[in-house]
C-alpha cells in the first residue's frame, strides 16, 4: 500500500443515498433492478419520438403521490423532481436533523440538461400553438443550476450550492468537489449527485452521432452498437467521519478518493489509448492512498459505444496491468441506460449497493463479451463474493472529461 | 354581463386551462381556496401567467403597481376584482362615448 498524505486528511463517509431511476423512485427499486440484471430500457412516452432513428430509452415511472404534495412541486422540471426526490430520500436515510446549521451543509450537484425538456415543450408550443400553450412556467427551471437550487430550497441548505456540468463525468466530478470541500473543513455535510431527464435535444443529438443502439445497450459485448439513454438522479450525503460519529450516524461507505483528468483531444470521441482515462483512475487511487491491487471490482462507464468501451478497456489495462483481465467489471448502463449528468452518481450508488450486498450486479446477457477487450464483465448472473471491500467507479464523458471515485464498504473496523 | 357565480366558474376554468399542472382541476378550486402558499401552492410565475390570461380573456389591463396582492387571494377575490375592473372600463367607455 502506498503511503499518502490523504490519510492525514479528514475522512469522508457516505451516510445517505437516494436514487430515482427507470427502475422506480428509491434506492431499493434500483438495487433490485441491478442485482437482478434485468434491463429497464424499453419503449417510452416522455416525448414524441416517431421521427427519431431509435425508439427506446430508460424512462422514470410517475412519482409517488406523496411527493406531489411537496410545496412548489408543480413548478419543478422533471430533472428538478428527480433531484428533489433523491435528496429527500438520502436526507431521510442520513437522519439529519433539520434545519442544519447555516455553515454545515452544501450542495455540489450535476446536470447536463437541467430543464431542457420543458424548454423544448415551451418552444414547440410557441411555434405550433395548435399542440399546446406556451406556458411561461415551463421556462422557470430551464437552467442547469436549477436542480441544485431546488434541493437547497427544499432542504434549507445555506452554505455553497454549486453546479457541475461536464458531460457524462459531471456527477462524479460533483462528488469530487464535495469530497474536497469536506476535507478542507469548509462544510461538514454535502448533498451531492446529479440529475437529468430525457429530452429531444440529447435523444436526437446522440442519434445524429449514430451513437444510440436500436436495442437495449450491450456494454463490452462484441456486438455492441451504441448507448441507450436513460433518465433519473442520485444523491449521496457525504459527511466528515467526525461529524457522522458525533451525531451517531451509521456510515454506509467511505469515499476514499477521487481523481479527474481530460483527454484534451476531441469533442466526442475518447482518446483510444485510454491514457488520460487511466490517469483519472490513478489519481483517484493516489488520492485514496491505495495501489490498484486494493480494488476488488470496477464499476465501469461502459456506455456500449464501440469507441468508449475500447478506450475504457485500454485504460483498465494501463491501471491494473497483469490483473486487468481478472478485475470484475460492472456495467450499470445495461440495466438503466446512460443517465448523462446523473450517471456518475447513480453508478456510485450501484457501487455502494454492490459493496454492501457482497454481490456484483450483472449486465443483462444478450451475447458474448468482446474478447478483444479482455475485461471480466459480470454478465447475466450476479456474482457473490465475501471479500468485496474496495471498488472504483469510473466515468468518461464527452470532451474527454474523465473522473474516478474509490469507495470502501464500511465496517466496524473501518473507524479505527 | 356575467353574474358573479358564472364569472367565478369562468375564472376557475381559466385558471385550470392556463396553468395546466397535474392534479389541478376546477373541482379542486372552491371559491375561497387560497391560490398561493398552503392552498393551491401557486407562485409568482403562475401569477404572471394569470395576469396575462385575464388581460386576454377580459380585454382589461392589469398594472402591477395598481393591483393589490390580495386580489389573487382566491377565486372569490379575483372575481370581485375582474367585475370591478369591467364595470370601471364600461363606465369609462360610456363617458368617452358621450
Amino acid at each position: 500500500m502506498l503511503s499518502s498524505p490523504g490519510r492525514q486528511q479528514r475522512r469522508v463517509v457516505v451516510t445517505g443515498l437516494g436514487a430515482v431511476t427507470p427502475a422506480g423512485w428509491g434506492v431499493k427499486a434500483f438495487a433490485q433492478a441491478i442485482l437482478s440484471g434485468r434491463t429497464t430500457i424499453g419503449g417510452f412516452t416522455r416525448f414524441d419520438h416517431v421521427a427519431q432513428r431509435t425508439h427506446i430509452a430508460g424512462e422514470v415511472p410517475p412519482e409517488p403521490p406523496t411527493l406531489r404534495r411537496v410545496r412548489g412541486w408543480h413548478r419543478l422540471s422533471n430533472t428538478d423532481r428527480f433531484a428533489v426526490g433523491s435528496a429527500l430520500e438520502a436526507s431521510q436515510q442520513a437522519g439529519l436533523a433539520w434545519p442544519l446549521a447555516d455553515a454545515d451543509a452544501a450542495v455540489f450537484f450535476a446536470s447536463s440538461t437541467g430543464g431542457l425538456l420543458e424548454t423544448e415543450r415551451f418552444v414547440h408550443a410557441l411555434f405550433d400553438p395548435g399542440v399546446a400553450t406556451a406556458t411561461r412556467g415551463l421556462l422557470a427551471s430551464y437552467s442547469l443550476s436549477s436542480p441544485a437550487e431546488a434541493i437547497a430550497r427544499r432542504l434549507g441548505v445555506t452554505a455553497a450550492v454549486e453546479t457541475v456540468s461536464s458531460a457524462c463525468a459531471a456527477s462524479a466530478l460533483a462528488i469530487e468537489q464535495a469530497l474536497r470541500a469536506i476535507r478542507r473543513g469548509e462544510v461538514e455535510v454535502a448533498f451531492t449527485g446529479g440529475s437529468d431527464c430525457l429530452c429531444v435535444t440529447t435523444y436526437a443529438g446522440f442519434n445524429a452521432l449514430r451513437a444510440v443502439d436500436e436495442h437495449p445497450c450491450r456494454p463490452f459485448r462484441a456486438d455492441r452498437a451504441g448507448l441507450s439513454l436513460g433518465e433519473g438522479a442520485a444523491v449521496l450525503v457525504l459527511e466528515s467521519l467526525d461529524h457522522a460519529v458525533a451525531r451517531g450516524a451509521a456510515p454506509l461507505a467511505e469515499l476514499m478518493g477521487a481523481g479527474a483528468s481530460c483527454d484534451a483531444s476531441h469533442m466526442t470521441a475518447p482518446n483510444p489509448d485510454g491514457y488520460w482515462a487511466a490517469e483519472a483512475m490513478r489519481r483517484a487511487l493516489a488520492d485514496a492512498g491505495l495501489d490498484s491491487s486494493a480494488i476488488d471490482f470496477l464499476n465501469a462507464h461502459g456506455t456500449a459505444t464501440p469507441l468508449n468501451d475500447a478506450a475504457e478497456a485500454a485504460a483498465i489495462g494501463l491501471v491494473f496491468g497483469d490483473r486487468a483481465h481478472a478485475v470484475p467489471v460492472e456495467a450499470t448502463k445495461g440495466v438503466v441506460g446512460h443517465l448523462l449528468g446523473a450517471a456518475g452518481a447513480v453508478e456510485a450508488v450501484a457501487t455502494i449497493v454492490s459493496l454492501r450486498a457482497g454481490t456484483l450486479h450483472p449486465t443483462p446477457e444478450s451475447g458474448p463479451v468482446d474478447d478483444a477487450l479482455g475485461v471480466d464483465l459480470v454478465l447475466g448472473r450476479p456474482r457473490t463474493s465475501s471479500t468485496l471491500r474496495t471498488a472504483m467507479s469510473a466515468n468518461l464523458g464527452f470532451g474527454g472529461a474523465n473522473a474516478a471515485l474509490v469507495l470502501r464498504r464500511w465496517s466496524e473496523e473501518s473507524e479505527s | 354581463m356575467l353574474n358573479e357565480v358564472e364569472l367565478r366558474q369562468e375564472l376557475k376554468a381559466l385558471i385550470v386551462q392556463t396553468l395546466r399542472f397535474e392534479g389541478l382541476t376546477a373541482d379542486r378550486l372552491a371559491d375561497d381556496t387560497p391560490l398561493f402558499g398552503e392552498g393551491l401552492g401557486l407562485d409568482s410565475v403562475d401569477a404572471l401567467e394569470l395576469v396575462v390570461a385575464l388581460e386576454k380573456a377580459y380585454g382589461i389591463t392589469i398594472r402591477s403597481h395598481e393591483v393589490d396582492k390580495s386580489v389573487f387571494t382566491s377565486v372569490d377575490s379575483l372575481g370581485k376584482f375582474v367585475a370591478r375592473t369591467l364595470v370601471a372600463a364600461s363606465t369609462e367607455s360610456a363617458v368617452n362615448a358621450q
